[in-house]
């Protein structure tokens, strides 16, 4: 029993890190219908802004966090306005095909500049923890957790009551109509792409304090991201958390009850199944 | 005037390439220069560079009487195995080099060797050390990494040194060829010392995250923990055993802790970890090349800007093999040097490098901790060397 609620726990805080790493790929895809398979790499960037925070200035990792998503909203902003704008409202397969090159890019660029050692934000707290009914919470993990759900919760206020929010749902959910009532989208582009890499420059930040950092990490948490959105849906932030947190709990229970190799068995398995049931999404309209 | 002095440096270039073109042995590698495992990737690519310079330095190889420079060829395999195996397939039928050096990692040398087998050139490799690789009868594969089932057979031998010993194990492994060769041996091993195994787990590679495993750890309590996987599993297991407070008695890591990446990424967490290498920096291990391992230790830092550790020394160990087998086969006939290989044997700043029946050299591994933030030889085939911290403290004592 005791093993089964630190288990839960675990899978509950390694969910919401789950959903902030996914909360910027959603948002992307479902404005702008781009699958950005360099959302990966932009958490890895992020990573590393925090981790040079934190070694060059001493600069706690929580600190650095809206550094690291200002520099890379302003990387997602300049990518979408000069690259991506090139091909909006193209094809899904040259979408596809242009991020997969922008994160070979940035992956490359990243292997050149900070060499392919494991790097770590690794502030004296890192590993301290506390018990809560018998339970061993991490420190780390409770913040990063806090911060993914608040970044999430004014996520969700933003897009329902600002003026660009609005105006990034109205072009998600009719162009030519956003168009009539006077929202330019190629701004509304630009600002959406820049917000969803700012988020993950934030959850890079936090998974440099939980993880560790190489150029490599992208690929692997572009696919949970993709999982997680598809679990989760793409209409409402609150769909990713869900998502996220579902997620985080099924790889844990996985682990302990079939088998740690069994863990991405699970995790795709279900993304198949919500495919299948519920394509929109566990919290998305049933269609 | 001038124009006949350019024709003349001209034909005096072109003469003189086709000289050296004549007498060059070329050895070929795929190894990972960018892509995961980029990190001791370059290992391999920087030690087979350096001990190809040295050799040439001294004059290049002498064989049947005439005398040769060594060329390297070595290719990027992105850290993909498909692509591994199709370079080396280039590296012999289009680059047409000599002699093959191997990549890292045994998933990769499990497959390449089948190239080198198929085509009958020779391949020494210091990347790959599951026993996979060695039983299939294959006669051009060889390895000078120790045996992979053998990895924790010093550990285990110095546990029951320890006071109290260990007597509850629980043991986990990455799901790729090398670990799950580590851990059908380890099995053996532990049950021949008595010890009982709690815990026998297997992940799958690249796993980032160890909660579960590490909550049931806590909850089964075993003495011991030995994990055998990849670098970056091993930071992450430290860092999360940390944030959960797991402290056994011990834990050790088949890779990772001699390396300085590892003890920079975790800082002063990575004190207490024990782990293991074939390779100690000693002024003992002399070498022709080098001088001593202490001295290479010396210029490849110089020279690279990083710490070499046993994968550096074993690169080399494979290019210097081939030099004493082309030498004593007096031919660069692959049969006739696979043959020579074979019979190699001779002192290098490695260790004594000669193959047993199936291609595998057999040298012990040195059980190491990091005592504050060094790494220290503990324990070998002769006995203790050092102390061992033991017990380790809880996270909140140290």
């Amino acid at each position: 029993m005791q093993l089964l609620a630190q288990i839960l726990a675990n899978g509950v805080l390694l969910g919401g890190l789950y959903a902030l790493m996914a909360l910027g790929l959603a948002l992307v895809w479902g404005v702008l219908n781009i699958v950005n398979l360099a959302h990966g790499a932009f958490i890895m960037l992020g990573a590393y802004v925090g981790y040079y925070l934190f070694t060059l200035f001493d600069m706690d990792p929580f600190v650095a966090l809206p550094i690291s998503m200002a520099a890379l909203f302003c990387v997602g902003y300049l990518l979408q306005g000069g690259v991506l704008n090139l091909i909006a409202r193209s094809a899904m397969f040259n979408t596809l095909l242009i991020t997969f090159g922008i994160d070979v890019v940035l992956t490359q660029l990243a292997q050149i500049l900070f060499s392919a050692d494991y790097r770590t934000i690794n502030p004296s707290y890192a590993g301290s923890n506390f018990m809560a009914f018998g339970v061993t919470l991490p420190w780390v993990r409770v913040l990063a957790f806090v911060v993914a759900l608040l970044l999430t919760f004014s996520m969700w206020l933003f897009l329902l009551h600002t003026r660009l929010g609005r105006g990034i749902r109205a072009t998600a959910q009719n162009l030519g109509a956003a168009r009539l009532y006077g929202v330019a989208p190629k701004s509304i582009y630009a600002m959406t792409f820049g917000i969803g890499a700012a988020l993950a420059g934030g959850a890079g930040d936090l998974y440099g304090v939980v993880s560790q950092i190489n150029p490599y990490i992208g690929a692997t948490l572009t696919a949970k991201s993709f999982a997680i959105a598809i679990i989760g849906g793409l209409e409402s932030p609150l769909g990713v958390v869900v998502g996220g947190i579902f997620l985080g709990i099924v790889e844990s229970l996985t682990a302990l009850y079939i088998g740690p190799t069994f863990v991405d068995v699970a995790s795709f398995g279900i993304l198949v199944l919500v495919l299948v049931v519920r394509p929109n999404g566990l919290l998305g309209s049933t269609s | 005037m001038k124009r006949a002095l350019g024709f003349m440096a001209f034909t005096l270039a072109t003469s003189m390439s086709s000289a050296f073109a004549q007498e060059t042995i070329t050895l070929g590698a795929s190894v990972q220069e960018t892509g995961a495992l980029a990190n001791t990737g370059r290992y391999y690519r920087d030690s087979y560079k350096f001990a190809v310079e040295k050799i040439n330095e001294r004059g290049g190889v002498k064989v049947g009487g005439k005398t040769y420079t060594l060329a390297l060829k070595i290719l990027d395999n992105q850290s993909d195995s498909n692509l591994s195996v199709r370079q080396y397939v280039q590296l012999l039928t289009q680059d047409k080099v000599n002699f093959l050096l191997g990549p890292f990692a045994s998933d990769f040398a499990l497959a390449d060797s089948s190239v080198a087998e198929k085509y009958q050139v020779p391949m020494i490799q210091g990347g790959g050390a599951s026993d996979q690789i060695f039983n299939r009868g294959y006669k051009y594969i060889f390895g000078t990494l120790p045996v992979a089932s053998k990895y924790f057979e010093s550990t285990i031998a110095m546990m029951g040194k320890l006071n109290p010993a260990p007597k509850t194990v629980a043991l986990l492994y990455a799901d790729d060829a090398f670990d799950v060769s580590v851990a059908n041996g380890t099995r053996e091993l532990l049950q021949n010392a008595g010890i009982k195994l709690t815990l026998d787990q297997r992940y799958s590679s690249n796993t980032s995250d160890f909660s579960t495993l590490i909550s049931q750890l806590k909850s089964s309590n075993p003495d011991a923990i030995l994990v055998s996987g990849h670098e970056t599993e091993a930071l992450n297991f430290v860092r999360q055993a940390k944030s959960l407070n797991l402290a056994p008695k011990m834990y050790s890591f088949t890779v990772g802790v001699p390396t300085a990446d590892f003890r920079k990424a975790l800082g002063k967490d990575s004190n207490y970890a024990f782990g293991m290498t074939p390779w100690v920096i000693s002024p003992t291990s002399k070498d022709l090349y080098f001088g001593n391992a202490a001295d290479f230790a010396k210029a490849y830092v110089a020279r690279f800007g990083y710490d070499p550790d046993y994968h550096s020394a074993s690169a080399v160990a494979d290019v210097e093999a081939f030099v004493k087998a082309m030498e004593a086969a007096g031919s660069l006939d692959p049969k006739k040097v696979r043959d020579a290989i074979s019979q190699v044997n001779f002192p290098s700043l490695y260790g004594t490098v000669a193959f047993n029946a199936t291609g595998q050299i057999s040298l012990p591994q040195t059980v190491i901790q990091v005592q504050n933030d060094q790494v220290k030889a503990i324990y070998s085939q002769n006995g203790m060397l050092a102390t061992p911290q033991y017990p380790m403290p809880p996270w909140d004592k140290r």
